[in-house]
C-alpha cells in the first residue's frame, strides 16, 4: 500500500513534468491571432490555410453564451483579437465602447456581403461589426404526421397538434414570433403590443408539450414532437438524419440570428484581424464554411459556389417577400425589462 | 432462515443507478445518429472526427496540466495547512484561519470566479494557464485541508513521539511515520483535488485567457455549437484509461511484498 502510494506520486509528477515540458516547447515566437467564439464555427482547414499563408497561429477558444462572454469582458479580461457576438450583444458592447471601429481599407472584400441581407442588419455601414454567419428562426414539421401546413405562425394554433409542439424556452424568440403573427415588429418597446403579445404565447401555450431549447432536436428526430419552433442551422443536422423532417418560415416574417465578427478594444492583433475578416469574406471561403458550419455566411458570391440541395434549401435562402418582413433581434436596452415582466407572467401562468 | 433477497436488489439498483447512464454514454459513442435518438448503426466515425480536431486534444492537455499542477500544490498547501489548524486548534489565530479554509467551500463558485477574475485585471496579470491554475489551487486547497484535518482527528501523536525518543530525526519521523499514516487522507484529498479541477467549469471559464480553454469549457460551447457525439467518444476514451489505471494500480499494489 505503502510503496503503491509513492509509486503513483511519483508518476503523477513525472507526467505534469513531461506535459509542461511538452507545452513549453509549443511556445514558440510566431504572431498569434487570439480568436473567442463559439465551438466549430470554422472549417479546420481554413484555419491552417491562413495560419500557413500569413505565417501566424490563430488560438481558438470558446464561449457558450453571449451573456457569459460579455461578463468576462466587461470585468476586464484582455488577449482576444476577434470575438463572435450575436447582433444584439454587438450593440450592446459598442454602446459601452467594448469594440474597435472597423478599417474599411483593411478588408477589401467586404464587398461580397449580400446588400439585401446588409439592409435588415443592425450595423448597416458595417462601423464596428461585420456579419459572420446568419441562421433563421422558423418552423419545422414531419411531413408525413402533419397535413395541409400552410406556412404561419398561427401553426401553433391548431388544435390537432396538441401536445405534440415545442416553441423555445427563450423571451425573444418566443414573444418575437407572438408579436410578428400580429404584424408588430419583433423589437417593439411598445407595451400595448406586448400585451397583446402575451395574449397570444398565453393561447398557444395550451397546445404546446412544453417550451424547449434544445431537445426538439431529438424529440422532432424521433417523432416524439410533430411541430416544433426552431433554428434553421439545427434543422437541416436533423434533416440529413430524418429526411421526412420539412422546415418552413412563416409569412409574416421571422427572428434573423445574426453572429458579427468584432474587434474587442483591447485586442493586439488588430491588423491580422482584419485580415482574417477579409480571408473570411472570400467568396469561396464562405461557402466552405458554411458547408462545415450549417448556417449560412451571407456572402453573395459564395452562393453560386454551395452545392445544390443546400442553395435551394429555404432553411437557408428566405423567399424575399418574408425576408423583407423578418428583422435582426436587437438589443433592447430599458425595454429589456418589460420583457422579462411579461415572460414571466407568461411563465407563472397557469 | 433464509437470508433476504433485499439487500442483493437494493445493491443491484444502485449500480444500475450509478453505471446505467455511462453504458447509454459509451453505447451512444458508437452511434451513428448525431443526436441519439435512435440508433443509426454502428460507427466510428465520432472518433475519427475526435482525433481529427486538434482543439479538443489542447483543451485536454491544458486540463490535465492544470488538475495535476493544482493537485500537488494544493495537496502541500492543504495539507500543512490542516497540520496547523489540527495542532493549534484553540488560538484564536488559527480559528478565524480555520475560517478562512472554510469560506471557499460555500461561497458560490460563481462569485469566486469573477472576483478572481476581477483581482486578476486589477493586477495586470495576463489571463491563461497560470491564473486558471491559481484559482484551482485556491479552492482545492479547502478540500484537501478538510479531508487531511478528518484523518488528523483520530492521529495519536505519541508514534511521532516515539519515533522521535527512538532517535530518528525530523524528515525520517515525517517519512517513515507521518506520511504513511497520512496516506489515505492525502490520496483522498488529491483525488477530490484532481477530480474538482478537471471538471471545473464556472470559474475556469472566467479566469481563462487566450489560448487555455479548458476541456469542460469546450464541451460546454460544443453542446451548442457543434457535435456532442464527439463527447460520448471522449469520454470512452477517458473512461478506458481510468479503468485500466485503476486495475494496473491494484495488481501493482497487490505485487509488491507488504512492508518494503
Amino acid at each position: 500500500m505503502k510503496n503503491n502510494w509513492r509509486n503513483s506520486c511519483f508518476s503523477a509528477f513525472t507526467m505534469v513534468l513531461l506535459l509542461s515540458l511538452f507545452f513549453v516547447s509549443c511556445g514558440q515566437k510566431k504572431r498569434e491571432l487570439n480568436v473567442y467564439t463559439w465551438a466549430d464555427y470554422f472549417k479546420p482547414e481554413l484555419i491552417e490555410r491562413f495560419e500557413r499563408e500569413n505565417n501566424c497561429r490563430i488560438v481558438i477558444d470558446t464561449f457558450d453564451s453571449n451573456e457569459a462572454m460579455y461578463a468576462k469582458l466587461k470585468a476586464g479580461a484582455k488577449g482576444y483579437d476577434l470575438v463572435t457576438p450575436s447582433s444584439y450583444m454587438v450593440s450592446l458592447m459598442d454602446q459601452q465602447g467594448m469594440v474597435r471601429k472597423i478599417r474599411p481599407e483593411l478588408i477589401p472584400n467586404r464587398k461580397n456581403i449580400d446588400p439585401e441581407f446588409l439592409k435588415i442588419t443592425i450595423d448597416k455601414s458595417m462601423d464596428h461589426s461585420v456579419p459572420y454567419m446568419i441562421t433563421v428562426t422558423g418552423i419545422a414539421y414531419l411531413k408525413s404526421r402533419v397535413a395541409d401546413v400552410r406556412p404561419t405562425w398561427a401553426l401553433f394554433d391548431r388544435q390537432d397538434l396538441k401536445g405534440r409542439m415545442t416553441m423555445f424556452n427563450d423571451m425573444r424568440e418566443t414573444l418575437g414570433a407572438a408579436l410578428k403573427s400580429l404584424g408588430y415588429s419583433l423589437n417593439s418597446h411598445n407595451p400595448e403590443e406586448l400585451d397583446k403579445a402575451k395574449e397570444v404565447v398565453l393561447r398557444w401555450r395550451k397546445n404546446l408539450a412544453k417550451f424547449e431549447n434544445e431537445q426538439y432536436k431529438s424529440g422532432l428526430a424521433s417523432g416524439e414532437f410533430l411541430l416544433v419552433h426552431g433554428y434553421s442551422g439545427d434543422i437541416l443536422q436533423v434533416q440529413k438524419e430524418n429526411p421526412d423532417i420539412a422546415f418552413t418560415i412563416p409569412e409574416e416574417g421571422t427572428a434573423i440570428s445574426c453572429d458579427d465578427l468584432v474587434i474587442p478594444l483591447g485586442a493586439a492583433q488588430e491588423e491580422l484581424a482584419h485580415k482574417f475578416i477579409n480571408f473570411l469574406l472570400d467568396a469561396k471561403v464562405a461557402a466552405e464554411n458554411t458547408e462545415f458550419v450549417g448556417y449560412l455566411c451571407p456572402n453573395r458570391l459564395s452562393y453560386e459556389l454551395l452545392p445544390r440541395e443546400m442553395r435551394e434549401n429555404p432553411a437557408l435562402f428566405m423567399e424575399p417577400s418574408v425576408r423583407s418582413k423578418s428583422e435582426v433581434l436587437d438589443d433592447l436596452g430599458r425595454a429589456n425589462e418589460l420583457y422579462i415582466r411579461v415572460w414571466d407572467q407568461i411563465k407563472a401562468a397557469e | 432462515m433464509k437470508r433476504s433477497r433485499f439487500p442483493l436488489i437494493v445493491t443491484l439498483l444502485v449500480l444500475l443507478f450509478f453505471y446505467l447512464p455511462i453504458m447509454v454514454l459509451v453505447i451512444n459513442s458508437f452511434n451513428a445518429s448525431r443526436f441519439g435518438s435512435g440508433w443509426e448503426g454502428f460507427s466510428l466515425i465520432w472518433y475519427r472526427r475526435l482525433f481529427d480536431s486538434p482543439e479538443i486534444w489542447r483543451a485536454v492537455q491544458n486540463s490535465l496540466v492544470i488538475a495535476f499542477g493544482a493537485t500537488l500544490l494544493s495537496l502541500l498547501l492543504g495539507t500543512t495547512a490542516a497540520f496547523a489548524l489540527h495542532k493549534y486548534a484553540r488560538s484564536r489565530l488559527q480559528r478565524s484561519h480555520y475560517l478562512l479554509i472554510y469560506t471557499p467551500l460555500v461561497v458560490p463558485e460563481i462569485l469566486t470566479g469573477i472576483s478572481l477574475l476581477m483581482f486578476f485585471v486589477a493586477l495586470g496579470w495576463e489571463l491563461g494557464l497560470w491564473t486558471i491554475f491559481l484559482s484551482h489551487v485556491t479552492f482545492c486547497i479547502s478540500y484537501v485541508a478538510m479531508v487531511v484535518l478528518a484523518r488528523l482527528q483520530d492521529f495519536d501523536y505519541s508514534i511521532v513521539e516515539a519515533s522521535q525518543d527512538l532517535g530518528a530525526d525530523w524528515l525520517t519521523t515525517a517519512r517513515k511515520v507521518l506520511l504513511p499514516m497520512l496516506a489515505p487522507g492525502l490520496t483522498a484529498g488529491g483525488l477530490l483535488a484532481f477530480t474538482l479541477s478537471i471538471d471545473d467549469f464556472v470559474i475556469s471559464f472566467f479566469v481563462a485567457g487566450p489560448g487555455s480553454t479548458t476541456l469542460p469549457i469546450r464541451i460546454y460551447s460544443m453542446i451548442k455549437h457543434g457535435s456532442p457525439p464527439m463527447i460520448n467518444a471522449l469520454s470512452t476514451l477517458l473512461l478506458v484509461i481510468t479503468f485500466s489505471a485503476v486495475v494496473v494500480s491494484q495488481r501493482v499494489g497487490e505485487g509488491t511484498p507488504p512492508g518494503s
